[in-house]
């Protein structure tokens, strides 16, 4: 293992932030694992923290193929993490919404610059990612739509699903998108939870991870068997969204099989606790994800139910 | 005939505790043949300028309500939210920054609800005129901004608001998600007004931009009382490439303390502020213009890292 400062920030109240990445292996730059991007992402950090831990064993071991690298970063924005911030807070920027970056740029630029001079030269790139709303997936791989994916290759990391997603225009500015346009087979892993440690998430998603490299060739080591994945699209999903506003009262929860009018959550007035509204399914299928409140604001989406796979 | 002004929810979503997340307009109508003019302000909740501006367009409408023509439709909180607690991004869970959910989703979030909404409101007017404040720890001219897309068509059209400079973007993915970029998309034009609050007298620079909004007005039909000449089209600087900025950074972490440049035009090699290490009782740094033109965004006394943005200057055409 070889521990290298990737990037710093050179701070002026504070110490430098430095992003370290841990390099396995010698040879063909085969994978490139991140994690935390954001400040809040804690269970993103922990599984690459675990995996930075197992490919030392592997190693010792001699479980790295020769002529692979397998590299993790387990986080690009410990200052912030530090501080309880999401985003890099002295910008008050996404590190995620600034690829491929700009060497001559703002700081935040710089930083996804000084990323993605190292990300862009590997053949697989897998980011460990969290949503913008507070809840739970059913673990899966996302894929953007950009013309270069290729969502067969995701199904090899063994977890039910592999989303393929029509990208934004703001999406354009993602390392998903950054990605796969300079080269890389680029993949974003959602491990459950974000702001705690999900111990069950964390290890599907280690398991995940370390299914692709061995059949990538990239590592040798002992691994459970994992999921046949289906390949989903947006279109395959059904939101449910509140009507009402006020604190969430869950009784499904993601990866439930749920049917069609089955009651999935209860929406309370918050100060007398009368039910305002009882969200229930539209469609037979899978909650796909899951918002975990507790406050809901109306019109807000809750639910998303996978159907048809 | 009489002014009428009105206040109306132009679109809301509850919130968990008694209270709702709503948009509100108050709409001026002379009630006399005329245009349309919408202003909005407070998509980002940091940016305050925007209030000061709406709250003195509507003062002057209502001290010379004889000379409106048309209809006024003033949006000063968009983001109310974020307004309340001088937050950038929407709250309400989400943390999203409002001005990347345009045009919004009738059938989305609540926040691409609420976008939808204001979107559909401000359809089919004569122009929409977005404030911005910049953002934190810059000051900047009075700007008209626009796309790229759009600068052929609107150029000619932001002369008369009066700025001190218009720019235009280069194409930027996010910034199609953004207000007045989806109201072009959809056949409305619209701008980004730019001026900061962080100088002294928030007040003064307010007057100015609405001196400039009075002016389009009156071009526009509008208004029928006294406004400013507007300026000769050559006497506005207008930055059409990324090559006519000059994007000055530091290169050292530290406290930046500005030299007073904005608005004037320095020589290459003019000082534009210093860094300063008061651990060390250091100079970290001496940040100079790479190029001689006119300074129109200036860094504030702050923090700065590697990178910050200390000044732009519109290179002098050469």
């Amino acid at each position: 293992m070889k521990k290298e400062v990737l990037y710093t920030v050179p701070s002026y109240f504070r110490d430098d932030m430095k992003i370290l990445s841990y390099r396995f292996g010698k040879g063909e730059k085969s994978c490139i694992i991140l994690g935390a991007l954001r400040g809040d992402e804690v269970q993103q950090l922990y599984v690459c923290a675990r995996l930075v831990s197992f490919l030392r064993d592997v190693e010792k071991e001699g479980g790295i193929l020769p002529g692979r690298t397998v590299t993790v970063i387990p986080t690009a924005i410990g200052a912030s993490m530090n501080v309880g911030t999401r985003l890099w807070a002295p910008e008050n920027m996404d590190i995620n919404r600034c690829f491929p970056g700009d060497a001559a740029g703002s700081t935040t630029e710089r930083i996804a610059d000084g990323l993605f001079s190292t990300l862009k030269l590997y053949r697989y790139g897998i980011q460990l990612t969290s949503f913008y709303q507070p809840g739970s997936f059913v673990p899966h791989v996302r894929v953007m739509d950009t013309g270069r994916q290729n969502p067969e290759l995701g199904c090899e990391f063994g977890l039910p699903y592999v989303y393929v997603r029509k990208p934004r225009i703001t999406d354009k500015t993602t390392l998903n998108y950054a990605w796969q346009l300079s080269g890389t087979q680029a993949y974003s892993l959602y491990a459950g939870k974000t702001h705690e440690i999900d111990e069950t998430a964390a290890e599907q998603t280690l398991r995940a991870i370390i299914r692709f490299l061995n059949t990538r060739g990239i590592i040798r080591s002992e691994n459970s068997p994992g999921h046949t994945a289906s390949v989903i699209t947006e279109g395959d999903l059904t939101q449910v969204s509140a009507g009402a506003a006020g604190l969430l009262r869950r009784v499904k929860f993601a990866g439930a099989h749920v049917r069609r009018g089955e009651q999935l959550a209860f929406l309370l007035n918050p100060s007398d606790g009368s039910v305002k509204e009882v969200l229930k399914t539209p469609a037979t299928g899978v909650l796909f994800f899951v918002q975990e409140g507790p406050f809901i604001t109306q019109y807000s989406p809750v639910f998303q139910v996978l159907t048809g796979k | 005939m009489p002014v009428t002004k009105e206040i109306t929810k132009i679109a809301s979503a509850s919130l968990p505790f008694e209270e709702q997340w709503a948009i509100r307009r108050c709409r001026y109508a002379s009630g006399l043949a005329g245009g349309r003019l919408c202003i909005a302000a407070g998509t980002h909740g940091d940016e305050m300028m925007g209030q000061l501006i709406c709250f003195q367009v509507a003062d002057r409408i209502q001290r010379e309500p004889e000379s409106l023509r048309g209809t006024v439709d003033i949006y000063p909180m968009l983001n109310p939210l974020g307004l309340d607690i001088m937050e950038r991004m929407v709250p309400a869970g989400i943390r999203l920054d409002m001005n990347l959910a345009f045009p919004g989703n009738p059938q989305g979030t609540p926040l691409e609800i609420l976008c939808h909404a204001v979107m559909q409101d401000m359809l089919g007017a004569d122009l929409v005129l977005d404030v911005h404040a910049s953002t934190h720890y810059k000051s900047e001219l009075y700007e008209v901004r626009m796309n790229e897309a759009d600068a052929d068509r609107l150029i000619p059209k932001a002369r008369t608001l009066c700025p001190d400079l218009i720019w235009v973007y280069p194409e930027y993915a996010a910034y199609g998600s953004s207000l007045t970029s989806a109201l072009c998309a959809a056949g409305t034009d619209a701008l980004i007004l730019e001026a900061d609050e962080r100088r002294r007298k928030p007040q003064e620079i307010a007057a100015g931009v609405v001196s400039g909004i009075f002016c389009k007005m009156r071009e526009l039909g509008l208004w029928t009382g006294e406004t400013q000449q507007a300026p000769a089209p050559e006497a506005i600087p207008v930055v059409r490439t990324k090559a006519e900025v000059c994007r000055v950074t530091c290169c050292n972490p530290g406290v930046y303390v500005p030299e007073d440049r904005i608005g004037t035009e320095v020589r290459k090699g003019d000082l534009l502020g210093t860094v300063v290490d008061a651990c060390e009782g250091v100079v970290r740094e001496r940040v100079t213009a790479p190029a001689s033109g006119l300074v129109f965004s200036q860094r504030s006394y702050s923090a700065v890292y590697p990178g910050t943005l200390i000044a732009r200057i519109r290179k002098e055409p050469v």
